[in-house]
């Protein structure tokens, strides 16, 4: 008698290990105290900002400075949904998804057109942009943010981890199958050489729309549980471009446009910056912390942590990515 | 019925700069026409307004009298035109296999990419570089990398292809061989094909037209014979003394 055959589908090494160690986070933090949850969600919040700027920057070389701006739409779409339309913070966090990916949309159509440094110059202009005119926004509360009801929101710890869980798991699934199959072909080819990609049938300009209304989705969906999670939305804090060197440096870090890259370097980033955070010594010197580790990286091994490992040990090429 | 690609009256200018001024030009699958001119004359220009890489100022371009000059470049290969680049312009990350798979998934009729690599290797062997096709294409010398060029333009199963100086520094021997490959391709697979060429020999081997340009006009079509002979051509070509000296 024949057995039935069973087979798993066939991922690669990588994203079963990271789909293990996601599904390990999501058992264990029920039994964590409350504030090493809260750790970890702050953890997963930089951990799917990287994710997302990595489908664009990491992916294609589109070096999107000014990321920030979708998250600080996804962000403010939760306040304001919050506040105007009573909407529950998980339709919140929805509306900031859909309201990251409706911007990067609009702003891919037209930026996406330019190359290189123009591409991040103009990416820069729009988050610089998006502060002001939220700044003299009526509705908006004239720039004076939106705070949410504390009363009302509570401190669902859990509540928080699992969305930004499932923002992340979304991401590594998507971050997957841009790099694999067809689509993954067609987006190394515009990353190698976006002309020849084109004369070879690649059509460059939706396939790069795409990936970008993804990351910006990914990235207004994590800005709408930042939000959420830190009681209110404040114009210069969900649009300071620090976020966008935080998610800059991680990737760099990680290794662009891999799959597992993104994730490493948040932890290390984020670790650090944490890190730094809390010895006395260093006080004031933690965005230093991560520019010497962005410096180091960058002069040591270019390529990141993945690509560098990739390179040096051949037999990881196969598991590694 | 075979496929029939149009110009008519293309010109594109650069800012002040006319580069083609007024060019028509029929190409058809199944069929070589050679594009030859002096340095400058407007030659590669023109075959990236046929490639859709660049939009003429004003002008046509059809195929099978359906217009294509507004389209870009990557549907441009998908309705049937295929170029390739003076300077070739692999993908060096990927395997030379990879680097025709694309071809074939996008320009081609493989959108899996399995079957898309299968039809490398068959395309790989068709062009001889099956033994490359898992080298890095960032590794392969300057002939190698044209015939990769080459090969990715056969694998999007266009009927017309545009071809950009691929037989520019062979060695006589290994231009006799390119020549005879790509008779022997062209009659299996029956494509048309433009030849920009700097290289006389092939230009007259393989064309059935040829079409000489300078200064973005047209100056002389004919057959080769015809071409050669043409008083214009010599002097492009060769400046007016020499055309006008006695014989």
């Amino acid at each position: 008698m024949r057995l039935p055959r069973f087979s798993l589908p066939q991922f690669s090494p990588t994203f079963y290990g990271l789909g293990l160690v996601l599904v390990v986070l999501a058992i264990i933090a029920p039994a964590l105290p409350i504030l090493s949850l809260r750790f970890l969600t702050n953890l997963l919040i930089y951990t799917a900002l990287a994710y997302s700027i990595n489908l664009i920057t990491g992916l294609t070389g589109y070096v999107s400075f000014g990321h920030v701006v979708f998250m600080g739409a996804g962000g403010y779409a939760l306040g304001y949904g919050a506040s105007a339309f009573n909407l529950p913070p998980l339709a919140g966090v929805a509306l900031g998804g859909a309201a990251g990916l409706v911007l990067a949309l609009g702003i891919g159509i037209v930026t996406l057109r330019f190359r290189g440094v123009y591409f991040a110059i103009s990416s820069l202009v729009t988050a610089l942009a998006a502060l002001q005119i939220v700044l003299v926004t009526p509705v908006l509360n004239d720039g004076r943010g939106i705070g949410l009801d504390v009363e009302k929101v509570g401190y669902p710890a859990r509540s928080w981890f699992y969305t930004i869980w499932l923002i992340v798991s979304a991401a590594v699934v998507v971050t997957y199958f841009a790099t694999h199959g067809r689509i993954g072909y067609g987006i190394r080819a515009i990353k190698s050489d976006e002309d020849a990609a084109r004369a070879l049938g690649i059509d460059a300009t939706r396939l790069k729309l795409y990936v970008f209304m993804l990351s910006g989705l990914f990235a207004g969906a994590s800005g709408a549980v930042f939000v959420w999670s830190t009681f209110g939305v404040y114009p210069t804090v969900v649009f300071d471009l620090t976020f966008s060197l935080f998610m800059l440096a991680m990737i760099i870090v990680g290794g662009m446009g891999t799959n597992v890259g993104p994730f490493l370097g948040a932890v290390i980033v984020y670790v650090s910056y944490w890190y730094a955070l809390t010895v006395p010594s260093l006080l004031g010197l933690a965005f230093a912390a991560i520019g010497v580790i962005v410096i180091l990286v960058a002069l040591l091994i270019p390529e990141g942590i993945v690509g560098t490992m990739r390179r040096h040990f051949p037999g990881l090429r196969r598991i590694l990515e | 019925m075979s496929v029939r690609v149009v110009a008519a009256d293309v010109h594109k200018s650069f800012g002040g700069v006319h580069a083609v001024r007024g060019l028509s030009l029929d190409l058809e699958e199944g069929r070589v026409v050679g594009l030859i001119g002096p340095n400058g004359s407007g030659k590669t220009t023109f075959l990236g307004v046929l490639s859709g890489a660049l939009k003429p100022t004003s002008g046509t371009v059809t195929i099978d009298g359906r217009r294509i000059d507004r389209l870009s470049a990557d549907k441009v290969v998908r309705r049937g035109i295929a170029r390739t680049h003076q300077i070739p312009r692999p993908f060096p990350e990927m395997t030379v296999r990879e680097n025709v798979g694309v071809a074939a998934m996008f320009g081609g009729q493989h959108r899996d990419p399995q079957d898309a690599l299968k039809e490398a290797n068959r395309v790989l062997s068709l062009v001889g570089l099956e033994a490359s096709a898992d080298r890095s294409a960032g590794v392969l010398t300057a002939q190698e990398r044209k015939r990769l060029e080459f090969a990715r333009a056969i694998a999007t199963r266009a009927k017309v292809l545009l071809l950009d100086e691929i037989f520019a520094g062979l060695s006589p021997d290994e231009l006799r061989a390119a020549i005879g490959l790509f008779q022997k391709l062209q009659q299996e697979l029956g494509f048309g094909a433009l030849i920009v060429e700097h290289v006389m020999r092939a230009v007259f081997a393989l064309s059935d037209r040829v079409v000489v340009i300078d200064e973005g006009r047209k100056i002389a079509e004919g057959t080769p014979l015809d071409v050669v002979r043409d008083s214009a051509v010599i002097e492009a070509y060769l400046g007016v003394d020499e055309a006008h000296a006695p014989p």
